[in-house]
């Protein structure tokens, strides 16, 4: 048994508590006991940072401070927000000596800075930790039929210096994640693009046009559905859909689902588990996809042995 | 009994107005030895250099202090004046108050005034202890050794050949011509690449003076200025070329293909290729690691249809040696991969192209006829998106210095796709355009007017698929908006780099290079030609990226010096060289070690006079030795004395401050 230090972020206990509840249930079946930090707080998200830097360093040592003293190797995070606020405190933190003195004398003071734990998203524990071998043996139900566009958001990957994880502009994680559940992943050059983030609320229209631009290449690449690791990712992709389907006068009509839905729909957890109705795009009509393998046209069948054949030595 | 003059400089403004002078120069008249102690605006100008010689003969100076400058900038003028009033140049000394106080002391002029007074002082002690040195001869090999065979190398290799000066040219690739043979045209007239380089090549090929080794390449680099012996390792090509007519009867009948680099892996080559038809010498060779006789010993069709029974398999590498008395380094340049623009789609898009790979297309000799093709459907591109500075002027991913070819270049190619293709588009995205040259900016005018191409000033963000078509996102500053060009293909100027091999090639040839692997010149204003290593020269993009009307430049230039240094029959070289006091030295070697030049070695002397025991002593080799002072610095027994830095000097020196 692993365990792992979990932070879930406020959303996981709201808006995507469907992310939350299937990541239990993904881990459960992996062997790894989550721990949810006791009396964590807010990251400041992006309202602290744009307004004193001090307090955007603040509340995430905090949740660091806290985090160490479970005593676990890693802290897993849900939110892809949460995780770069984390991740940039900690490369702050770890780089000036002086800062966490600082912070404790003047603000919040729950204990000494170590800088012990490894911060991570739960996509890249998944990945790194866990490994795409030990996620393919529990693989009950083949997501076989299934395409998928893999959506990273702006976060998870960047920037490069702080998150040290996967390719800044085209990552493949999460796509070698989905094909060893058996899915298709889908060239998508829009995986990296910004949602539109926060200003879902203050300024929708600025989100309407960057989510409707990645949903259309997502659309345009033949995904079925289209895959996250961010709860505010899902919800502006997912929630702004029938408005951008109105203004832009086509119907998009595409889900998107959490990895973890995913990973437990093919670990053999039922429909029911994946809390599907928390949706705003139906979900149902794209997984009857699965099973469903397209036949190879003959064309593409003669060109593939053609090419084997030029590559050889004639 | 000393007479030493000293000579102080205002350098214009650069020196008076942050020293003192006449005071320096008061204070230098207390200074025990000095007969006369002058100052003047300009020393380094002809009424400068004729006070000099006017007081060494007026007062019968022994030597002479110049307060001036940095000695690498006028210790030869200054050598000369002396000389010129009949004293051992060398019984100069500089004292730098220029860059030593001056330029380094601006805030504190009573400071730096002192320091003035004491360098002159350390100076004028210095130089009563100088003795009177000569320059030394050394003989010269009247050859040179040309590495790389592209425009660089073929132009020096021309000109000093024409000057009736043996030249041996080597080339890496089995055909000399480089990157120029596999351009179109050449900006800004568009002239054909072909047709002005392939006689040049021929000429190479006939020439009496030029020893053209192909598929070759240097291995090892001994000696000095004027007497260099290189080792040079001719590649097996397993075809006598003495035999061979280049009927390309093997080319035609082998049976493996294996993909083309000069077209830039757009077509096919045989495992027994020519380059390029126009190949200089036109003489096949096999690839070895392709062909299957040599891999797995079955095939041998070439050899069979060979009628002149010129194909060997058992043929072996070669090593060569030559002695050459100088050497220009021509390796020529690489292009930067742009696998890191994964934003782009660079490797998952057939349709994303590479400048070269566009060019190879155009040429009328290309792979395709000369046509532009789109690589995932050969269809021809109407509307094509060029994108410069990819991997240039990019510190994020790239290189931060501009390669300064692609905006011509990209200019070039908009205007030969419209020759090429009339009814398309070209868009081009850009950060500057720099078109300084004669006849640059008319060019990208001509690219901007007559063929209409929409220049866009801007980074291109993304690209993406739609259909069967590009998608090219990008800013267009101009406007401040976000534009989007629907693109059949899309062409990257991919940044200009060092050959990959300049960094163990300097190392072998004893030259330095810089962070990126281009090889260093000896000053970036002064002396762009030379190496810091005498009888060493650069030409072309193995020292920088450059234009062809540059690098012939470059090249004839190498040649000039190469000319230079060959016009007498000896060589005379600066006597500041180290010495050994056999008598004292014990042979313990320890300056065999330090040596960076390799100029000593060990010789075995009788133990005592009319002994027959003999003792090893160390050796200096007057041509190699640079006076850098590093054998003297580990020699425990004191027997080694570098001329014009003797014991005596350096204690003088130390005793005035």
């Amino acid at each position: 048994m692993n365990k792992i230090t979990y932070f879930p972020g406020c959303s996981a206990h709201g808006t995507s508590e469907e992310f939350d509840h299937t990541l239990k249930l993904v881990m459960k079946t992996l062997d790894v006991q989550m721990e949810e930090i006791p009396d964590w707080n807010c990251c400041g998200a992006t309202s602290a940072h744009v307004m004193t830097e001090n307090l955007a360093i603040a509340l995430p040592m905090r949740n660091l401070v806290l985090a160490e003293k479970l005593e676990n190797k890693t802290m897993g995070i849900a939110c892809a927000s949460c995780y770069s606020r984390m991740k940039v405190t900690k490369k702050h933190l770890d780089e000036n000596p002086n800062l966490a003195k600082k912070i404790n004398s003047t603000i919040i003071d729950e204990g000494e800075y170590h800088g012990t734990i490894d911060v991570k998203s739960m996509l890249q524990y998944c990945f790194e930790e866990i490994g795409l071998e030990t996620i393919k043996s529990k693989v009950t139900k083949s997501l076989a039929g299934l395409k998928v566009a893999c959506y990273y958001g702006c976060l998870l990957t960047r920037p490069k210096d702080v998150t040290h994880f996967d390719s800044p502009e085209y990552p493949m994680s999460m796509d070698l994640l989905m094909e060893a559940l058996g899915a298709k992943a889908v060239d998508f050059d829009y995986k990296t693009e910004c949602c539109g983030a926060s200003f879902s609320i203050s300024n929708t229209e600025v989100v309407e046009s960057l989510s409707g631009k990645i949903l259309e290449v997502a659309k345009e690449s033949g995904a079925h559905v289209i895959v996250v690791a961010c709860p505010l990712c899902q919800s502006n992709l997912d929630m702004r859909q029938p408005d951008i389907e109105k203004h832009t006068k086509t119907k998009i009509n595409i889900p998107v689902m959490y990895f973890t839905q995913l990973m437990a729909l093919a670990f053999g957890f039922p429909e029911k588990e994946l809390k599907l109705p928390k949706h705003i795009v139906p979900v149902e009509e794209a997984l009857k996809n699965i099973g469903k393998i397209e036949p190879e046209p003959e064309k593409i069948k003669k060109t593939k042995k053609a090419v084997e054949a030029e590559s050889e030595v004639v | 009994m000393a007479r030493v003059g000293v000579f102080t400089c205002f350098c214009g403004a650069n020196i008076a107005d942050f020293i003192d002078v006449p005071q320096v120069v008061e204070a230098t008249k207390k200074i025990k030895g000095v007969k006369v102690s002058a100052e003047y605006k300009y020393m380094c100008s002809d009424p400068g250099q004729q006070m000099i010689r006017d007081a060494i003969i007026q007062n019968r100076l022994t030597s002479v202090v110049v307060a001036a400058c940095s000695p690498r900038m006028h210790e030869k003028t200054f050598r000369k004046a002396l000389s010129d009033a009949g004293l051992n140049p060398y019984m100069l000394e500089v004292a730098n108050i220029r860059e030593h106080s001056s330029w380094v002391h601006q805030k504190d002029k009573k400071a730096a005034t002192e320091k003035a007074s004491d360098l002159i002082r350390m100076a004028v002690a210095k130089s009563i202890a100088n003795e009177q040195l000569h320059e030394i001869s050394v003989p010269v090999t009247k050859r040179a050794l040309v590495i790389g065979g592209g425009i660089a190398g073929i132009q020096a290799a021309l000109d000093i050949a024409d000057a009736r000066i043996p030249v041996t040219l080597i080339e890496r690739s089995p055909s000399i011509g480089g990157r120029m043979a596999q351009l179109d045209e050449t900006f800004p007239t568009l002239d054909c690449s072909q047709c002005i380089l392939t006689p040049k090549m021929v000429d190479v090929a006939s020439h009496p003076y030029i020893e053209l080794i192909p598929y070759s390449e240097v291995i090892e680099l001994d000696g000095y200025v004027g007497n260099y012996k290189a080792k040079i390792r001719k590649k097996a090509s397993y075809v006598n070329f003495s035999t061979c007519t280049g009927c390309g009867a093997c080319t035609q009948k082998c049976p493996v293909k294996v993909s083309n680099e000069f077209n830039m892996g757009i077509d096919k080559r045989k495992a027994i290729y020519t380059p390029f038809p126009q190949a200089v010498p036109n003489k096949p060779v096999i690839d070895a690691e392709h062909c299957t006789m040599l891999l797995k010993g079955k095939c041998g069709i070439c050899a069979k249809v060979c009628e002149k029974g010129s194909i060997d398999f058992k043929m072996v590498d070669e090593v060569i040696e030559r002695e050459v008395g100088a050497v220009v380094v021509a390796t020529g340049y690489d292009l930067w991969d742009p696998k890191p623009y994964e934003e782009y789609g660079v490797g998952r898009y057939k349709d994303i192209i590479t400048s070269l790979e566009f060019e190879r297309m155009v040429s009328a000799s290309g792979p395709t006829n000369g046509l532009p093709l789109r690589p995932s459907d050969g269809k021809v591109p109407k509307n094509v998106v060029f994108i410069k500075c990819i991997g240039s002027r990019d510190e994020a991913k790239g290189i931060e210095y501009c390669s300064k070819i692609c905006c011509m270049y990209t200019a070039k190619h908009a205007i030969l796709l419209h020759h090429k293709v009339h009814d398309s588009h070209a868009y081009i995205f850009y950060m500057d355009i720099r078109a300084a040259g004669k006849g640059y900016e008319e060019f990208v005018k001509r690219a901007q007017v007559e063929t209409a191409a929409t220049y866009l000033r801007g980074r291109v963000s993304k690209i993406y698929k739609k259909g069967d078509k590009l998608i090219v996102r990008g800013e267009d500053a101009q406007l401040g908006q976000v534009v989007e060009v629907v693109a059949d293909l899309v062409v990257l100027a991919t940044a200009v780099i060092p050959y990959k091999e300049n960094p163990p090639l300097a190392r072998l040839l004893g030259i330095s290079y810089d962070k990126y692997g281009y090889m260093s010149e000896a000053h970036p204003k002064l002396r762009p030609v030379e190496t810091a290593k005498a009888g060493i020269f650069l030409a072309g993009c193995t020292q920088a990226p450059k234009d062809i009307p540059d690098t012939v430049a470059q090249a004839s230039a190498c040649a000039a010096k190469v000319c230079g240094l060959f016009s007498g029959d000896t060589m005379k070289k600066d006597p500041m060289i180290s010495t050994i006091n056999t008598e004292n030295c014990t042979g313990c070697q320890n300056c065999v070690t330090v040596c960076p030049y390799q100029a000593i070695v060990t010789e075995e002397i009788p133990l005592g006079h009319g002994s027959k025991e003999m003792r090893i002593v160390a050796k200096i080799n007057e041509g190699v030795c640079q006076g850098c002072g590093s054998c003297v610095a580990i020699c425990r027994s004191m027997s080694i004395n570098l001329a014009g830095f003797t014991d005596p000097q350096i204690i003088n020196e130390i005793v005035s401050i």
